[in-house]
């Protein structure tokens, strides 16, 4: 077919554009092969032991797409990677480079690689010596004679047992393998060993005893003949003191370094490291790191109190939650949720003590705060106090739907009005409820001595337990925040832990505790007991006296 | 003899532990800035407000440079203490400006009027300025002298205290010896 001119144009057109197209394409392969080579060598910033390359985070996305637009411009791999290196550090080269001090990451393992083949050789050789110098020795007529006649006559010297030198050590043996000798003897006679199983075993006993003696014989006369009657020279002694030392401080070094060696793998390693959470979860070490750890145990024992939370099956929540505080006492997750289930059960007070527990340890803890704030808004009518608490949560929530239920909840809380329940005031009108018979009342005062000592951030914490237990957990607690004192309190149902019935009879203590932590008792915290306890529920002027120091 | 081998034993294993049990106590995920006393890196911000803010027009300014994301707790902690330094050192020849990165125009914004910030802010569209300064952990704030060199870089949250003695030194040209660190999110 004859091609037109203007036919001819076109083909040359379409057949240039292919190849242009051709040349694109694999231009854009080799960029994006380059760009992927130059990402692997570069570590990601957010992921631990991830490339550039490898990492699904979006700092590593733009990582890549400044690698990209770099190698658009020109740059050599080099260029970039020394880029990357005057932002981050060598860090961020996940191979170190071979020039300068990192060229000693890469010289060292071979050094010592090479230094271990030379000690290994070393070694060797030392064994293969010694096992030519034994088998070497021809046997001697003499030892034969010995072996096959009396084999160890008593011309040499009995072995002294303190003394670690090669030549007792061999004395030793040649003592060990006559009597061992004498017992094959004894078994043989006594019908317990057949003929042939005497015979190997001798054989191979005699063969034993050839080889001490050959030693023995080769060692320099003096050596072998028997020590003078007379003590040993002042100066052996010393050289066997100083070897029994050494041999000492060789297991106590041992034994020191083992246990260092144990400690740091044990304790440091199960800091350092956890399992992955999740797919992108790409910090595993959280050792000094400011993330949360948690062994497994704990982190099993949250999961399970959680989902016997959401099912509302909260025995089994509680249990869950006591495991976690008894490996992590001022674990704020597990505070937090006892305090939502003392809100269900209509443990105001108690609940309040668990977020105020979670916040001690981390207080912007939000589900501690969310907790604290609902039982001030519906539980004490404190408006004021759960707004406060609300607006702190408000700062560290992050716009989404949990930030609209914060603005939800502090839009219906009322501007005004309210009867903020301030331990003072509660107090004040508690007294004049008194006459209840439901109740323990009664005032706390502080001993003047000690008045002018207390903590003004300091808690108070009237408890109530069981007489008959004795010690054990407490029956009611109440919590009042930088008491005035005298202060009048009352105890009723309302202060029993997990709805235990507040009746028989109790006994009343007080504790003003510097920490506001009911658990631990810290130098300095001020307790008293009432002087008459038991008491009765419906008691009043139960008054207590603080005048106790920890110490 | 046996003492010596005793002694090289433990001076080889001595500093092998000392290596692991230094390793096990750094934090693996912190990253030393080299940016400490070099140039800063110019940039020019595209700010909410529309106007473009360059680096090399602050020059003479102690400047207070901050990287922040509306999604990260530790930012939003610091918020009112940065705008309350802010208001502080305002009128004294220093600025402050804002990063947003890995962030929505709609969040960022929503997070500069919840805190009301007043000092200049824009967005990292493609995390650019925040690779030229080693970002990985957010909030992450550099001072900057007035001739252009970083004096101090703080990982994490910030108190409004430190971040006005520190743009004193930086107005001073006073270059801290290492960087600080408080609670930080990594970046995403």
């Amino acid at each position: 077919m004859k091609l037109t001119p203007a036919r001819r144009v076109l083909a040359l057109f379409l057949l240039l554009g292919g190849i242009v197209h051709r040349l694109d394409a694999t231009s854009a392969a080799d960029l994006e092969d380059q760009t992927r080579a130059i990402a692997t060598e570069l570590r990601c910033v957010v992921c631990q032991n991830l490339s550039v390359a490898d990492s699904p985070s979006e700092m590593a996305q733009q990582m890549r797409a400044i690698v990209r637009e770099q190698l658009e411009a020109g740059k050599s791999p080099d260029q970039i990677k020394d880029f990357f290196v005057s932002k981050y550090g060598e860090w961020v080269l996940l191979k170190p480079r071979t020039t300068g001090f990192s060229a000693l990451l890469w010289i060292l393992p071979y050094v010592v690689l090479g230094l271990g083949v030379i000690a290994g050789l070393c070694v060797i050789q030392r064994w293969v010596r010694k096992k030519q110098v034994i088998s070497d020795r021809p046997m001697q007529p003499a030892i034969s004679q010995q072996l096959s006649g009396e084999p160890f006559g008593d011309e040499f010297p009995q072995p002294d047992l303190d003394d670690d030198s090669h030549k007792a050590r061999l004395l030793r043996e040649r003592v060990r393998l006559q009597h061992e000798l004498a017992d094959l003897d004894f078994d043989f006679q006594a019908g317990k060993l057949s003929e042939s199983d005497y015979v190997s075993l001798k054989q191979e006993i005699e063969a034993k005893a050839a080889t001490v003696l050959q030693e023995i014989s080769s060692l320099p006369s003096d050596a072998i003949a028997k020590p003078a009657p007379k003590p040993a020279p002042a100066r052996t002694r010393p050289q066997q003191a100083t070897a029994a030392q050494f041999q000492l401080w060789k297991i106590i070094a041992g034994g020191t370094f083992l246990l260092l060696f144990g400690l740091t793998l044990g304790v440091m390693l199960t800091k350092a490291a956890r399992p992955r959470g999740s797919e992108n979860d790409t910090i595993t070490g959280d050792f000094l790191t400011g993330t949360t750890s948690g062994s497994a145990e704990v982190r099993a024992a949250l999961d399970e109190g959680k989902q016997a939370f959401e099912k509302q099956e909260f025995p089994k929540a509680i249990e869950a939650f006591k495991k976690v505080l008894a490996t992590e006492p001022n674990n704020p997750e597990a505070h937090s949720y006892m305090g939502f289930i003392l809100v269900q059960a209509g443990h105001g007070d108690g609940a309040l003590m668990a977020f105020d527990k979670a916040l001690s340890q981390a207080p912007n803890f939000p589900m501690a705060l969310w907790g604290k704030g609902m039982v001030l808004y519906q539980d004490k009518k404190d408006y004021a106090g759960a707004r406060e608490i609300f607006q702190r949560l408000l700062n560290l929530v992050p716009p989404g739907e949990e930030r609209n239920e914060v603005l939800k909840v502090l839009a219906e809380i009322p501007a005004s009005g309210g009867t903020p329940s301030r331990p003072a005031a509660t107090e004040k009108s508690a007294t004049t409820v008194s006459s209840s018979s439901g109740q323990i009342s009664g005032k706390i005062t502080i001993d003047p001595k000690l008045n002018a000592n207390t903590d003004p951030n300091a808690a108070l914490f009237i408890i109530a337990r069981p007489a008959a237990s004795g010690g054990g957990p407490p029956l009611a607690v109440k919590k009042i925040d930088r008491p005035t004192f005298p202060i009048d309190y009352t105890l009723s149902q309302d202060n029993a832990m997990m709805g235990m019935p507040f009746t028989g009879k109790i006994n009343i203590t007080a504790r003003l505790d510097k920490d506001s932590n009911p658990v631990t008792r810290t130098p300095g915290d001020i307790s008293g007991d009432y002087k008459k306890n038991p008491v009765e529920v419906g008691a009043k002027n139960v008054d207590v006296t603080l005048d106790q120091v920890a110490r | 003899m046996p003492v010596r081998r005793g002694v090289i034993t433990l001076l080889i294993i001595g500093p092998l532990l000392a290596l692991l049990a230094y390793g096990f106590t750094r934090d693996s995920h912190y990253i030393v800035s080299p940016l400490l006393a070099k140039p800063a890196t110019p940039f020019t911000l595209k700010l909410f407000d529309g106007r473009d803010l360059s680096l090399a027009d602050l020059r003479g300014k102690a400047v207070f440079l901050n990287f922040w994301a509306s999604w990260c707790v530790p930012c939003r902690e610091e918020a009112r203490e940065l705008e309350a330094a802010w208001q502080n050192i305002k009128d004294k020849n220093m600025i402050f400006v804002g990063v947003a990165v890995q962030d929505t125009d709609q969040n960022a914004l929503e997070f500069l009027k919840e805190f009301n910030i007043s000092y200049p802010n824009g967005k990292d569209e493609r995390a650019k300025i925040a690779v030229d300064y080693g970002t990985w952990g957010i909030p992450e704030s550099f001072f900057i002298d007035p001739q252009g060199r970083i004096t101090y870089k703080h990982v994490g949250g910030i108190r409004a205290a430190l971040v006005v003695s520190k743009l004193e030194e930086a107005a001073k040209s006073i270059v801290s010896a290492q960087e600080g660190k408080g609670d930080y999110s990594a970046v995403k």
